[in-house]
């Protein structure tokens, strides 16, 4: 009984062993690949620096002046033209509240269609009908 | 033989060496696995990469936009005594590097040594010389410092030496900022590259158009004392390491003392505000030159002879500004000029800053002098900051380069009614006085002109001309202060051969104002005025 023991003792030391040695050995290759991707990144941060540099060079105010005043029709604008979004008027007056809108027949007096003949057939006059529906 | 029974001691002994055994190898593994696992030893160390950073931090403007950075080069080195052929080796080189191949071909020539073929090589440079195939090349890595936008910025920000150390400008102001970043985070600037940008446009302009000797200005945020824009021309190109001819490295704003000339005016007023010895209705005798001892104190063109002291501000004139300024005296008006700064080095992030000049002997003649901006040399930097405090409702404002929207709560100098009514007369300026051309419709500028003579061998020269305009928007509620200097212009046709403040700087100052105010999002008071009837 003794010894079966012992034989599994040392049964088990040598699994844990193998075991240690196996995540030790996957922690160095992951150290390796992370060394490599380290440095990888490393290198695109530095690209990416020197691409900004001259990003920077490339949208300087100075050379887009040139640029736009060589291959473009513009011209300076004084601050009295440039406006913002909530500084335009409104296009149309809002919408008033539900309960005050009222019946289109209450605010645009209905003028009564022309009589049409009754042997031909024939559409309203365009402008009287977009008068009366439209309430320009 | 009959085999012989085993001891029970005996067992008992060697259980307990297998239990010895088996617990010292489990705590050797135990304390492998805690080493390995935990601490991490082991696998380290050996293979951490060498992260090399860049020595300085970047520098940016207000809106994140790059004014200077570190990039990666390289020196490369050559061993010509393992080339094959030196004369194709000093070709290729020279192509590859853009070095002189001339040069090469004679360094080469010995075969012998390690000669230096070209220092600072951007990446894709190296690539190219390492395409060659060339052998016995050596490559030692470093960064330089770029700058993006060349001349704009260069008197603001400044330089670095070949070893990194700043050697002027912010780079110098800020060393402990930049090399002490954390991470490599960029210095925030309080610059806004497009208000730069603009400022510099048309101070070039002006000074092309007045065949002036040097321009000079800045725009300043007289509620946080953020710098946004500084420019001085003649500028310089801060990527290469030498000076093209006409090229100055002096920042005018801030290295030159200057008589400001009129501009100051708006001190010697804003004291009689404060001190109650004048009232802006008052009349004053204008009409003939004021003797003070030997001297005469003249106007650029005759007024009166009686004109309200409110329009002895707008008209600028110095018989009237002298007679007003003696009524507070040399006693008042010398600690005034102290608290508003005017009298002591401006301290900023910027190194260089010369010292104001003024007299000794402070007395009658010489506050009469000074009320008009003579007698007394300041560089302008010093004069915006204290301009922006008289109108910034009266709280001293100190000019800084890094961003800080935080609206600085300086000691109170003056009260907020004497700097609501200096408002009103710098508005009063524009409208009706000599800084007409400085208005811009719906932004409501206020401001002041200033001419001054330069002195020249002893005496005041009338053709050497500092011309100035100093300009504040929206008047009403102020924000931005733009200062144009120019030195020693020359009037032309549209100004009707004039040289004076309001003719050559104050237009140029307005045009600023027109295209910086939309920019910084400063409404036009026709609108506000609209939506707020």
């Amino acid at each position: 009984m003794i010894r079966t023991l012992n034989f599994a003792f040392v049964a088990i030391t040598c699994v844990v062993c193998l075991g240690v040695y196996r995540t030790a050995e996957k922690a160095r290759v992951e150290q390796v690949e992370m060394t490599t991707t380290r440095a990888e990144i490393l290198k695109e941060t530095a690209a990416l620096n020197v691409l900004g540099a001259e990003w920077a060079r490339v949208t300087e105010p100075k050379r887009l002046q040139a640029l736009v005043e060589h291959h473009l029709d513009l011209t300076d604008k004084p601050g009295r033209a440039l406006t913002s979004l909530s500084e335009l008027p409104l296009k149309n007056p809002p919408l008033a509240p539900e309960g005050d809108i009222r019946s289109i027949k209450d605010v645009v007096p209905q003028t009564p269609l022309p009589q049409e003949p009754a042997a031909v057939s024939q559409p309203a006059p365009n402008a009287a009908f977009a008068t009366t529906h439209t309430g320009t | 033989m009959a085999k012989r029974p085993v001891q029970p001691s005996l067992v008992r002994n060697r259980i307990a060496l297998a239990a010895i055994f088996s617990a010292v190898c489990f705590s050797v593994i135990a304390a492998r696995l805690v080493d390995v696992m935990v601490l991490g030893a082991g696998v380290t160390g050996a293979i951490t990469p060498v992260i090399v950073h860049p020595m300085r931090a970047d520098l940016v403007d207000r809106n994140g936009v790059l004014i200077a950075r570190d990039l990666p080069v390289s020196d490369v080195y050559a061993s010509p005594k393992v080339f094959w052929d030196v004369s194709e080796a000093a070709h290729g080189l020279a192509e590859a590097t853009g070095a002189e191949e001339g040069r090469l071909l004679a360094a080469f020539a010995p075969k012998r040594g390690y000669i230096p073929v070209q220092r600072g090589l951007s990446p894709d440079r190296r690539e190219a010389v390492m395409r060659l195939g060339l052998p016995g090349l050596t490559f030692e890595d470093g960064y330089k410092r770029f700058y993006p936008s060349g001349r704009i910025v260069s008197h603001a920000v400044g330089q670095v030496d070949t070893d990194e150390n700043g050697v002027s400008g912010l780079e110098l102001g800020l060393e402990k900022h930049l090399k002490g970043s954390k991470d490599g985070a960029p210095v925030q600037l309080s610059l806004d590259m497009r208000v730069q940008y603009v400022l510099e446009h048309e101070m070039e302009e002006a000074q092309h158009a007045f065949n002036a000797k040097a321009t000079a200005g800045l725009v300043l945020n007289v509620r946080t004392g953020e710098v946004l824009a500084l420019a001085s021309l003649p500028d310089y190109e801060p990527n290469a390491r030498t000076l093209s001819p006409g090229d100055s490295i002096r920042n005018r704003m801030t290295q030159d003392v200057y008589e400001l000339g009129s501009i100051f005016k708006i001190f010697a007023f804003t004291l009689a505000i404060e001190e109650k010895t004048v009232r802006l209705d008052e009349l004053i005798n204008v009409g003939k030159p004021l003797k003070l001892g030997n001297h005469y104190i003249h106007d650029f063109e005759r007024l009166g002879p009686l004109i309200p002291a409110a329009m002895v501000f707008a008209e600028s004139s110095n018989i009237g500004t002298a007679q007003i300024e003696m009524r507070s005296g040399p006693t008042k008006q010398k600690p005034f000029l102290k608290k508003l700064g005017l009298l002591d080095p401006l301290k900023t992030e910027l190194p260089e800053m010369a010292s104001p000049l003024y007299p000794r002997h402070w007395e009658e003649v010489e506050a009469a002098t000074i009320a008009y901006g003579h007698g007394i040399s300041v560089n302008p930097l010093s004069f915006a900051a204290a301009a922006a405090s008289v109108v910034n409702g009266g709280t001293r404002v100190r000019p800084t380069f890094l961003k800080d929207e935080k609206v600085q709560d300086g000691e109170r100098i003056i009260s907020e009614e004497t700097s609501r009514t200096m408002r009103q007369l710098m508005r009063l300026v524009v409208t009706d006085g000599t800084g007409s051309k400085a208005d811009v419709p719906g932004y409501d500028v206020g401001g002041k002109t200033g001419t001054a003579e330069k002195a020249e061998n002893g005496s005041y020269a009338h053709h050497l001309l500092i011309s100035s305009f100093c300009g504040v928007f929206p008047i009403s509620d102020p924000q931005y202060l733009v200062f144009i200097m120019l030195d020693e212009p020359h009037g032309n046709k549209s100004t009707g051969g004039f040289s004076t403040g309001g003719a050559v700087a104050a237009p140029s100052v307005g045009r600023v104002i027109a295209k910086i105010a939309p920019l910084l999002g400063v409404r036009r008071t026709d609108t506000v005025a609209a939506a707020n009837p």
